[in-house]
């Protein structure tokens, strides 16, 4: 299927970034018809950072400011809550606070210095930025990258997939209030934190990734050490798993919650769980044809409960995945000081990574080996304009619910 | 005092007549209201009869005072001192309009009600009353159709009286309040329902909604505290002289607590300033009307206990109606300059009074709205507190239905008092001690409102603290004892010898030693303090961001949405939450048969053509002369 | 059979035994103030959310920061020490100054700067009580050993 997931324009020339496949494609606009296909193209195209501005007016309507300091979102930023007593009626959110305007700080730097710059957007999915990053730097490069870094980068990138659902989870079981279910969440979040350590040397998995190859690799001790780790989290998280979905309190808060039927998830650009919780299929994780293949969990509601339990359902086939994996993993040889062989030094380049939200897309244009222009397209700008449309009619009580369950953040929202 | 009383009656006629001259008529009005209280104070200890005019051998015009006239009187002058004084600048924002003849009138009117001594002089009292009030309605700009509501609503009451009476006559042919004792049940049915329409009970408050709305502030307080005030007035007269009957009693303690609910209810819902007031009146009132079922329904029974309970029933009906009329002059002076100084209609855009009008409005917002949410040393908390005991004693009736009864009107009158105390609260938050955003409002002359609102404020406080001399006055001191190392007088007693709540005097007094002292020594000591703006996400609040009454009230809105009836009307970007008064669609429903039966009978009888009215005229005739051949 | 949930996992010990080291020495101002409990405000200024990461982690069973007395609060006023994450976007000045204003006496503010020099981020303003200032990303075992040296408190497992 195809997604549209940015929109690049420059010097006046449009261009479509397509998922189509799971494989990153550039394509120029030529047409009004391509423009219209998509119903995030303007989204994707203003690239705004006060999303969803609009009011609501009327006797006794106010504007119920929650930000930029808040303690329970905990990041600075901003949600403008139009209501009239306790009902949303309309609700905006203000990610300004946060840009730091990374994009413009990349020109002119060289690859390297751009990675870290990549993987600064946002800590928690600093891998999936740093591999979109570097795959469309090498796609610019026409770089041929060895087949064991592309097996790696996919085994760290389900390692950054566990920790971040494992930490939506903790968010959402809080809010409902399940104090024993957090703590033990809480404690299988801080095990898969120190789990990154011993496979990469970082608690979030920076500074590993490199363009077109790995700064280093674990030793066997280590990853024998992960494995056992990751089954252990396997096994508790699936036995708090079940317990916690007999709870009907706890189910009861995250039913019916933020609600969005899969056209309106593919019109507002959506993809990663919170698209597959409304039932269509993405093929975000087939760009590992020569793996085992992980397969695309999906549920029907669309609601809040349903992008928890695809996100429960993505950290136990992970945890198998990346054991089958490190298992096999001494199988590919390659050698990490060697930087792949590039052919060129100008070019332009785009590249995908399945974050644990979504796709995070990059284009970059090169020119003698130096960054001229690079783009970067997060899953939290389309995650948090659609968690400030489906907050719509409900109430402040599923506030948390519903903006949590989308996983998304303002520091990757406002890049 | 017969000079005193001639000298209040003549300046009210003087004011009436200096009606272009609006200060001149509305200090007259002042000095007839301090005569109207001197001839009060006098008549409590000693009744006296004024006047005597013969009409017919057995019915006579008779004016003349007692204990009870006297006690009313008081308690009325007192709210009509306040508000002429407060008219006399108020007074100015409604130039063209010849308020003060009205003003003046309606006042002599209810001269008249308080000193009558038989039923025709009440008649003649009542109507001038109620015709004069409805004339300073239409003078202030009212529309028509509106200000009929309210003559309708009066009329009726007066319809029920003149009834009452005639069949009074009819019965023992007289029509002195002396009679009154000779009459049947259907007197005291008919008597008392005028006397409750009057005191606007539901289902009778239809005609407030599009009314006050519109009034000037001091024509709508004298609707609210003087006038309801001769209902209660003419319900304490005819209660303990009429026979009894114990059904009509349980059927006004029901009307009575199902008033108080309904009005805590509508109060909490509306956003119009001064409809709050409006509807707090029908809930005290409601609370009034119970408390003299209980006094009615103690009397009739031969227990000593019961006999207790009906005295203390009727120093609470005295009570309430006292603090229900000083507090409701006081709110309704206090928003009128509020509300005129900002030109403003509802809660929302009346924010800030404290520090954008003006220190005395506000605080006589503050000081009227705490007494009616029974916030003590007030005087409303001594009113709500007794009717609550009353309803707690009533386990000593003998038969079950009036206990269950008892119960009914208790829970009732519980949710009444907790509703109006949140309508209150949201009163005074937003009005009164809310942030002003910088409104500015208009300069107007305010000493003559400031002064009355400052004395009227000192009153409601002193009958609170003072209330041992306040209920000795009004001829109550078997209420005061002491229980329980509390000497006498600080013990207000509902039951004799066991339960009893202190009176706010000692409240007072130990407020002002564990609080006032402490507060001082705490200041006095204060280290360095940091004064900062509220705490909201790092930004300061726009006003758009503040949160609106209405916001305040819609959660109660959407809980009770089955008794508001509420509904939001929804665009794209504009919303609004609407509820409902569901009382009012019998009246509403009435007014449209009548307007629709109006016209249709006018199109048919009034249809213009020269042979129809020929053909009346006929008619006539003919009715005429048969009539004759029948006399003779 | 599933187990009831105040039963669950409660022979687990799930808290580690540890000593924990503070990254660098500092002075601590007040000394034995708050040697019984320690309320923290995070502000949030600009960091690239692995901070905010650490602070969740923090609060995990591991680390059992409350046997320490070490709270997290809702309100500035209620707090001890402001924990600024990140290097101040431009339009955060304003907030966080706000927030500084907030803060009761006696207080402490710890910076924790993650942000790379190519970035565009304002300095720190001149704060009183600032008492460390870090870089990088430290791992919560070095910020709970800040923590304690903060409060000076000598009950650590051993």
């Amino acid at each position: 299927m195809r997604l549209l997931a940015g929109v690049i324009e420059i010097d006046g020339k449009e261009k479509l970034l397509m998922i189509e496949d799971g494989v990153a494609r550039l394509e120029p606009v030529e047409s009004q018809a391509q423009r219209e296909e998509f119903g995030c193209y303007q989204l994707l195209k203003k690239r705004e950072l006060h999303l969803r501005r609009g009011s609501v007016s009327g006797p006794g309507v106010f504007r119920f400011r929650y930000g930029p300091v808040t303690a329970g979102v905990r990041e600075a930023g901003c949600f403008n809550l139009y209501t009239f007593g306790e009902k949303i009626l309309h609700a905006g959110i203000d990610v300004s606070w946060k840009h730091r305007g990374i994009e413009e700080a990349m020109s002119n730097k060289t690859p390297q210095r751009a990675l870290a710059l990549a993987e600064a957007v946002c800590s928690n999915f600093a891998f999936s930025h740093s591999v979109a990053y570097a795959r469309a730097v090498e796609n610019a490069l026409h770089s041929n990258v060895d087949m064991g870094v592309q097996n790696w980068r996919n085994i760290l990138l389900e390692a950054e997939r566990i920790y971040n659902h494992l930490h939506v989870i903790t968010k959402l079981a809080s809010a409902a209030a399940q104090k024993v279910l957090t703590s033990h969440l809480s404690s299988l979040f801080e095990e898969a934190l120190r789990l990154n350590e011993i496979l990469t040397g970082s608690r979030y998995l920076m500074g590993i990734n490199q363009v077109g190859g790995f700064h280093h690799l674990p030793s066997l001790e280590n990853m024998q050490h992960a494995i056992n780790g990751y089954s252990l989290i396997a096994k508790r998280f699936e036995q708090l798993y079940v317990h916690s979905v007999n709870n009907a309190n706890y189910m009861d808060r995250l039913h019916a919650a933020g609600t969005i039927t899969a056209d309106q998830a593919i019109a507002m650009g959506l993809s990663g769980p919170s698209l597959r919780a409304c039932g269509v299929k993405d093929d975000l994780n087939t760009t590992i044809s020569h793996l085992i293949q992980l397969p695309v969990i999906t549920q029907n509601e669309g609601d809040a409960l349903a992008r928890m339990e695809v996100r429960a359902e993505e950290i136990m086939n992970s945890c198998e995945y990346i054991i089958d994996h490190l298992k096999i993993s001494d199988a590919w040889n390659f050698n990490t000081d060697e930087a792949t062989k590039s052919i060129r030094e100008n070019g332009e380049g785009c590249g995908i990574a399945n974050s644990p939200s979504g796709a995070v897309a990059y284009y970059v244009v090169l020119q003698d080996g130096i960054i001229a222009h690079a783009r970067i397209f997060t899953p939290s700008y389309v995650g948090m304009h659609a968690a400030a449309f489906s907050l719509d009619e409900y109430i402040f009580t599923d506030f948390p619910f519903i903006f949590d369950s989308f996983g998304v953040h303002f520091s990757d929202a406002a890049r | 005092m017969i000079n005193f009383f001639w000298a209040s009656l003549f300046f009210f006629l003087a004011g009436a007549l200096f009606y272009k001259k609006s200060k001149a008529s509305y200090l007259l009005a002042f000095l007839g209201s301090v005569s109207a209280l001197v001839v009060g104070i006098y008549a409590l200890n000693s009744s006296e009869e004024l006047f005597r005019m013969s009409l017919t051998p057995n019915v006579s015009i008779t004016l003349g005072l007692d204990h009870l006239s006297a006690l009313f009187i008081i308690i009325a002058s007192i709210a009509w001192i306040a508000l002429s004084l407060y008219s006399v600048d108020y007074s100015v924002f409604y130039p063209k309009s010849n308020l003060s003849l009205g003003f003046n009138l309606a006042l002599l009117g209810m001269m008249l009600v308080l000193s009558a001594r038989d039923g025709f002089s009440l008649l003649i009292g009542w109507e001038i009353m109620t015709i004069f009030a409805f004339i300073m309605m239409v003078i202030s700009g009212l529309h028509y159709e509106k200000a009929y509501r309210f003559l309708a609503f009066g009329e009726l009451s007066t319809a029920c009286l003149l009834i009452g009476f005639a069949l009074l006559y009819q019965s023992t042919n007289s029509i002195t309040f002396d009679a009154l004792s000779r009459g049947g049940s259907v007197v005291l049915i008919f008597l008392s329902l005028g006397f409750i329409i009057k005191m606007d009970i539901v289902p009778f408050h239809g005609w407030m909604r599009g009314i006050y709305g519109e009034m000037p502030d001091n024509a709508a307080a004298i609707l609210s505290g003087p006038v309801t005030l001769m209902g209660v007035y003419g319900l304490e007269r005819i209660i303990p002289v009429m026979p009894i009957n114990d059904t009509w009693n349980l059927v006004i303690i029901v009307l009575g607590a199902l008033s108080a609910f309904w009005g805590g209810l509508q109060a909490v819902a509306v956003n119009k300033v001064r409809l709050l007031p409006a509807y707090s009146t029908i809930e005290n009132n409601g609370m009034i009307l119970t408390a003299i079922g209980f006094y009615a329904l103690a009397q009739s029974i031969t227990n000593p206990d019961l006999h207790y309970l009906a005295l203390f029933a009727q120093a609470t009906s005295i009570i309430i109606a006292l603090s229900h009329t000083f507090s409701k002059t006081l709110l309704f002076m206090s928003l009128g300059h509020a509300k005129e100084a900002y030109d403003v209609h509802t809660i929302d855009e009346a924010r800030g009074v404290w520090s954008g009008v003006g220190k005395i409005p506000a605080l006589g917002i503050v000081v009227s709205a705490l007494s009616f949410s029974a916030f003590p040393p007030l005087i409303g908390y001594v009113g709500e507190w007794m009717i609550l005991e009353t309803l707690f004693q009533s386990y000593k009736f003998p038969n079950v239905s009036t206990e269950f009864i008892a119960a009914l009107t208790g829970v009732l009158t519980a949710l009444a008092i907790g509703l109006i105390g949140f309508a209150m609260i949201k009163l005074i938050g937003y009005t009164a001690l809310g942030y002003d955003h910088g409104r500015k409002s208009r300069v107007i002359s305010n000493r003559f409102m400031n002064s009355s609102e400052t004395g009227m404020l000192l009153l409601i406080l002193l009958c609170g603290v003072a209330l041992p001399a306040v209920i000795i006055l009004l001829g109550f001191p078997q209420l005061l004892t002491s229980l329980l190392d509390v000497p006498a007088p600080f013990v207000l007693a509902s039951n004799q010898p066991i339960f009893g709540v202190i009176t706010p005097t000692l409240i007072f007094i130990v407020l002002i030693v564990l609080m006032i002292v402490p507060f001082i020594l705490f200041i006095s000591k204060r280290t360095k303090v940091r004064k900062v703006t509220s705490w909201n996400g790092g930004l300061p609040l726009e006003e758009e961001e503040y949160f609106t009454a209405r916001a305040y009230s819609q959660i109660l809105e959407h809980i009770l949405r089955n008794v508001y009836h509420t509904k939001e009307v929804r665009t794209k970007s504009r919303s609004t939450i609407e509820v409902e008064d569901i009382m009012l669609r019998p009246m509403n429903w009435l007014t449209r048969m009548v307007e629709k039966i109006g016209e249709g009978e006018a199109l048919v009888l009034m249809n213009g053509r020269i042979s129809a009215y020929v053909a009346y005229i006929l008619l006539l005739f003919i009715i005429a002369f048969l009539i004759g051949m029948a006399v003779m | 059979m599933l187990k009831w949930w105040p039963l669950f996992g409660i022979r687990r010990h799930l808290t580690e035994k540890k000593a924990y080291t503070s990254p660098i020495r500092l002075q601590s101002l007040y000394g034995k103030l708050f040697q019984r409990s320690l309320f923290i405000y995070i502000l949030d200024v600009g960091s690239s959310n692995a901070l905010n990461f650490e602070i969740s982690a923090l609060e995990s069973p591991q680390y059992n920061i409350h046997r320490f007395g070490i709270y997290f609060t809702d309100s500035p006023r209620h707090a001890d020490v402001l924990l600024i994450l990140g290097r101040p976007t431009e339009l955060m000045l304003a907030p966080m100054n706000e927030t500084l204003n907030q803060m009761p006496e006696p207080y402490y503010v710890i910076t924790i700067d993650d942000s790379m020099d190519d970035l565009p981020m304002s300095p720190y303003p001149e704060m009183r009580h600032h008492v460390a200032q870090l870089k990088g990303i430290p791992s919560p075992s070095e910020l709970l050993g800040l923590l304690l040296e903060l409060i000076k408190n000598k009950r650590i497992a051993s």
